[in-house]
């Protein structure tokens, strides 16, 4: 009897003590469209491993917004600044507009991307609240140093994959 | 003729005469056994958590809880189990989300007592038991004040999902001790052992408290301390049946 007391009693101080939950995030909420740059290449929609990366020497990326008056101005936040060697960009989508533009500056010649897209809320947790992910419609651009373009993975999330292939002239 | 008849009674005699011997060499006791008088239904227990009381009053962090249950005693060594209780949360997150619930959660189940009776030991009602639970809930949630930010292309758009409703199914595996303090009261304790079986659906706001079983992970640990009164309980008596047992002789002497 008096060993049972005991253990009841044990118990009871175990029921003082609480641990506070942890209130901290652990997941990637970072939602990026990764576009990748490539040579031309016409076996490109047969065999797909044929591509070969191309590495831009100089490239500079900036989003576009249209102002009230219908107007295009650069959004002040410069996503690529005059990078070098660079072979694969991450851009932002819009979260609340269904179309993004991008202008990208290859060395010296720019073109601009304008890709209309659909954005879904996704709640995570609590903890980590929610994201609003994309899925790609349409990509619109001009051809002054790109030549194509092509949608390999239509969904934007948080999951590292690569969504757009663009295909430069050949020199 | 008569060697051979000579043989053979003194064989059939020595035959004859081994298991005479080994009865000889058995020796009689008598001791007494306690009889197992306990009715097959002895009453039933209603317990109350007190542990989720006082955790609910002093140090809630945004929830609260409270149960009580039932428990039949069959031959006081299977004990049916039928807890019922109310629980809720009002949790605000580091970045503003309110998570709101109100819902009611049952569980039942089977405890069986780990107790053995010492032939000589004192009748006591005291219980050591290891047992197992099914729970579920249905219940309504809200999940209000997430904020999303566009920390580009700039824009804050505040989302609401309110009157969401989920139905959560868990077991639970149960060991806990049951002391009679005084007559036909007792105090006890027990820990579980959750684990959830409904999956939450990919995409869905899904809830951060289920009532009844806790934060929404894949398992959780609980904790009570009940207060219990055992109604009808039989009145253990101090009746003791004499049984005779045979000890056999040690082979070696």
């Amino acid at each position: 009897m008096k060993k049972y007391s005991f253990i009841v009693f044990i118990f009871s101080i175990f029921l003082i003590i609480s641990c506070a939950g942890d209130e901290t995030c652990t997941q990637t909420k970072y939602v990026k469209l990764t576009v990748n740059f490539y040579h031309p290449n016409p076996l490109d929609s047969i065999l797909s491993n044929r591509i070969v990366a191309s590495i831009i020497d100089s490239l500079t990326v900036q989003g576009l917004r249209k102002d009230t008056l219908g107007k295009y101005t650069t959004v002040d936040s410069i996503l690529y600044n005059n990078q070098k060697n660079v072979s694969t960009i991450n851009l932002p989508l819009n979260n609340f507009s269904t179309s993004s533009i991008f202008k990208i500056k290859f060395n010296t010649i720019t073109d601009t991307m304008t890709i209309t897209h659909s954005n879904l809320n996704d709640y995570l947790s609590l903890e980590c609240g929610c994201i609003i992910t994309h899925s790609i419609d349409t990509v619109v651009m001009t051809h002054h140093y790109i030549d194509s373009v092509r949608i390999k993975i239509h969904d934007v999330n948080t999951i590292n994959a690569e969504n757009i292939r663009l295909f430069n002239k050949s020199k | 003729m008569q060697r051979i008849f000579v043989y053979l009674i003194s064989l059939s005699s020595i035959l004859l005469c081994l298991p005479v011997n080994t009865v000889m060499a058995q020796k009689k006791k008598q001791i007494t056994v306690p009889a197992d008088s306990t009715r097959w239904l002895n009453g039933f227990t209603v317990n109350v958590d007190v542990a989720s009381l006082v955790t609910s009053t002093f140090v809630s962090n945004g929830i609260y809880s409270s149960e009580a249950g039932i428990q039949l005693d069959l031959k006081h060594k299977f004990f049916p189990t039928l807890e019922l209780g109310v629980a809720g949360a009002n949790k605000v997150s580091n970045d503003n989300i309110n998570f709101k619930t109100n819902g009611v959660f049952e569980r039942f189940g089977i405890d069986f007592n780990l107790r053995k009776k010492k032939p000589d030991s004192k009748p006591t009602n005291n219980l050591f038991t290891a047992g197992i639970r099914l729970g579920m809930s249905n219940f309504n949630y809200n999940v209000t004040n997430v904020s999303l930010t566009d920390t580009y292309w700039g824009g804050t758009e505040i989302i609401n999902y309110p009157t969401q409703n989920t139905t959560k199914l868990w077991y639970e595996f149960v060991v806990g001790v049951q002391v009679e303090v005084i007559r036909n009261l007792y105090l006890g304790w027990n820990l579980r052992v959750k684990n959830m079986l409904s999956k939450d659906i990919t995409g869905a706001v899904s809830p951060w408290y289920i009532p009844g079983f806790g934060q929404n992970n894949a398992s959780n640990y609980g904790f009570n301390y009940t207060l219990g009164y055992h109604f009808f309980q039989q009145k253990k008596s101090v009746k003791k049946t004499p049984v005779i047992l045979i000890e056999k002789k040690d082979k070696s002497k």
